[in-house]
């Protein structure tokens, strides 16, 4: 099981707070999430990838965008707004 | 003349009361397009070298543009260029709403104030000049910045103000410059300003502004109207910059009790999101704006409550970093540092680095006032009283800043004061953010997350925010010519993002505005060029006032000790890692690799001019 905690827009787009998925890499793992929260598509995921201003912190540490980078069981995704100003 | 400039400036000397109109060449304009870029050209040439910003020489620099007065989105901004009290190095600060388009339309680029008024004054500008009006019942009242705001349009209809508060009287070196709840806020341009004994710049005027296209102007704008209301900015326009609290917190970059810590115990009862939930007081924008950033949140202080504008930068500064997690608080003190005219950043960061000194006990000549410590709110509200007036000798001394703070207390207290160049760090944990940490450490205006956006390589996923490397650091020179670009023509940044989206980018954009605007057959290509010069002519000014390589770094409480938080745990600047960024970002440059500049490099840019005497 991965969990993907939602902060910002896509949590209000969501609704919730966090996501239980199962997942072997982060293109799984969002496209689990849109299919869980449809209401993230368009703005944050299009086809269960990352629109252009968000990222994702694989247990809020490394910050990345490659659908590909492997999950292990317990892994927690952060997604987020990569545009951080203010 | 190019559409869009009148070609001139108006400079006030307050000593003589004189006001003249100096033409500005359109070469001059071309190169520097407007705001902040104006505005450093027009200070340069004002001043002489190593200049007291606070004595009779000094000089501040209001700075219009090209597009301020068209209807494209975000253009009614200003800048305000002056010398930093606070660091001694370029400040450049912006602004918006009226003043802008009232004091652009009073027929002037550019407004430019030099020496000392005999008696606290007003000045008003508008078509027929400026003049001086003595203020003597607006000087040294209780009265905050919106009071005196009303006052002064009651008795000057029709003029935009803008105005300093109590702390820009007293000098505070991180005082800032209001107009119409908005602020120019970082540096101390109040403290010159009261230096100069001016109490508030008035601006009207309707002098029409000419466009070489109006139709392509107005296709332009609603075209990016359009765009500004797209994902790009859902982020500013739902949650407003609030939004950072409860991310920042769980990436661990959410400066904590002076630097101390990445994460608050605190931060859920601050979240954007939980101000939103239980306090929201609907939103507002600047002056022809179509993104609506501003956020307004209920506070409540005894029987009085108040709607509050709030910030990021303001929430963290005066939460987290003083260790205060009750929201009531944080909006009283983001509301009392409006009132008196004092940068919210600056001001936490200064009170955040006394709480750590007094915990230490390293404020025990300080009687009572050295009680204070993390988390008390009261200490909180009646020390942002007692900087902003020096009335008592803990608020006379963080009055002055971290760094000079740091200076009289001794023993360590420099290791740990929150400052580059004497500019308090914002609200970027350094240590997780590791291209801004080289972004904060290079700056010209001290540590500063608005013109450099350093830490946008940081978050793209692109690289490693705990080790960033090479790439990075070039990657860190565009979002600074970015930067001022934006802060030149003028625009706001919350638009990056849907330049980004653009095909060509900001500088096609940009090149694709000026045109229509101006009539100038001016590209990317050269907007680009024109990003560089503008950098490169605030790094030169630093350079004339005695910047040396020592203080392009970051205090050793972020390269000696580590983060212990969450995902940042062990997170460290190693310092030599920091200088293999520094000497890339001089070399990206075209710096020598001191820092320095070569003559060669400053004609390149056309720069000898103003600076002929530097090598």
């Amino acid at each position: 099981m991965v969990r993907i905690e939602l902060y910002g827009v896509p949590r209000l787009r969501a609704g919730v707070q966090a996501v239980d998925v199962q997942a072997s890499t982060i293109g799984d793992a969002l496209l689990q999430l849109q299919r869980a929260c449809p209401q993230l598509e368009p703005d944050v995921l299009t086809g269960g990838k990352l629109n252009a201003a968000y990222v994702v912190a694989i247990d809020g540490g490394t910050l990345t965008r490659d659908p590909q980078v492997p999950l292990n069981a317990g892994d927690t995704l952060v997604l987020l707004t990569s545009q951080a100003g203010g | 003349m190019a559409a869009g400039y009148f070609g001139r400036y108006l400079r006030l000397d307050l000593t003589t009361g004189v006001s003249t109109r100096v033409p500005i060449d359109e070469a001059t304009l071309r190169h520097f397009i407007g705001g902040v870029g104006l505005g450093t050209v027009l200070l340069t040439r004002e001043t002489s070298a190593r200049f007291d910003p606070l004595g009779e020489e000094s000089c501040v620099a209001f700075a219009f543009s090209p597009l301020v007065g068209t209807p494209i989105t975000t253009s009614a901004k200003f800048a305000v260029v002056c010398k930093s009290p606070l660091t001694g190095r370029l400040n450049d600060a912006l602004s918006s709403s009226d003043f802008a388009v009232l004091g652009k339309r009073s027929g002037h680029d550019a407004i430019v104030l030099r020496g000392r008024a005999e008696e606290p004054c007003i000045v008003l500008i508008d078509e027929a000049g400026a003049r001086i009006e003595p203020c003597a019942d607006l000087w040294g009242t209780e009265k905050g910045i919106s009071q005196l705001d009303e006052q002064l349009q009651k008795r000057h209809p029709g003029f935009a103000f803008a105005i300093i508060g109590t702390a820009g009287e007293h000098g505070v070196r991180y005082a800032t410059l209001s107009n119409g709840g908005r602020h120019a806020g970082r540096g101390g341009i109040g403290a010159v300003l009261g230096s100069m004994r001016v109490k508030a710049v008035g601006v009207r005027g309707r002098s029409p502004i000419s466009l070489h296209a109006p139709n392509d102007v107005l296709e332009i704008s609603r075209d990016l109207a359009k765009r500004s209301l797209g994902n790009a900015t859902a982020k500013y326009r739902e949650l407003g910059t609030v939004a950072n609290l409860a991310t920042f917190n769980r990436l661990a970059v959410l400066p904590t009790r002076n630097f101390q810590s990445s994460q608050f115990e605190g931060a859920d009862a601050l979240s954007g999101e939980q101000l939103q939930a239980t306090r929201a007081q609907g939103r507002g924008s600047c002056r022809n704006c179509t993104i609506g950033c501003e956020h307004f949140f209920s506070a409540r202080r005894g029987n009085e409550t108040n709607r509050v504008k709030m910030e990021y930068e303001s929430l963290f500064a005066l939460g987290p970093l003083c260790g205060v997690d009750d929201p009531d608080t944080v909006l009283a003190a983001s509301h009392l540092c409006d009132e008196f005219g004092l940068d919210t950043i600056s001001a936490g960061g200064t009170i955040a680095f006394a709480m750590e000194c007094a915990e230490r006990g390293m404020l025990e000549s300080y009687g009572e006032e050295s009680t204070i410590r993390f988390g008390d709110a009261e200490a909180l509200l009646e020390l942002l009283g007692h900087i902003a007036r020096r009335d008592t000798p803990l608020g006379d001394l963080l009055a002055d800043g971290s760094q000079r703070a740091a200076d009289v207390i001794g023993g360590d207290a420099p290791d740990f004061a929150p400052h580059v160049k004497g500019m308090e760090i914002p609200g970027y944990e350094p240590r997780g953010l590791q291209t801004m940490a080289l972004g904060f450490a290079v700056g010209t205006r001290g540590a500063d997350h608005n013109r450099s956006g350093a830490y946008e390589v940081d978050f793209s996923g692109e690289v490693d925010r705990f080790a960033p490397n090479e790439h990075a650091a070039r990657l860190a020179v565009q979002t600074e010519n970015r930067a001022s670009v934006i802060d030149s023509l003028i625009l706001c940044k919350f638009l990056r993002g849907v330049f980004a989206e653009t095909e060509g980018g900001l500088y096609a954009a940009a090149s694709h505005m000026l045109r229509a605007v101006t009539g100038w057959a001016i590209d990317a290509a050269e907007i680009e060029v024109a990003a560089e010069r503008i950098c490169l002519a605030k790094k030169l000014f630093n350079i004339r006032e005695g910047w040396s390589r020592s203080e392009d770094t970051l205090p050793k409480r972020f390269t000696e000790q580590a983060l212990q938080d969450g995902p940042a745990k062990g997170a460290v600047v190693q310092i030599a890692d920091l200088e293999k960024l520094i000497a890339t970002y001089y070399e990206t440059r075209g710096w020598r690799s001191d820092g320095s500049v070569s003559q060669e490099h400053i004609r390149t840019y056309a720069l000898d001019r103003e600076f002929a005497s530097l090598t």
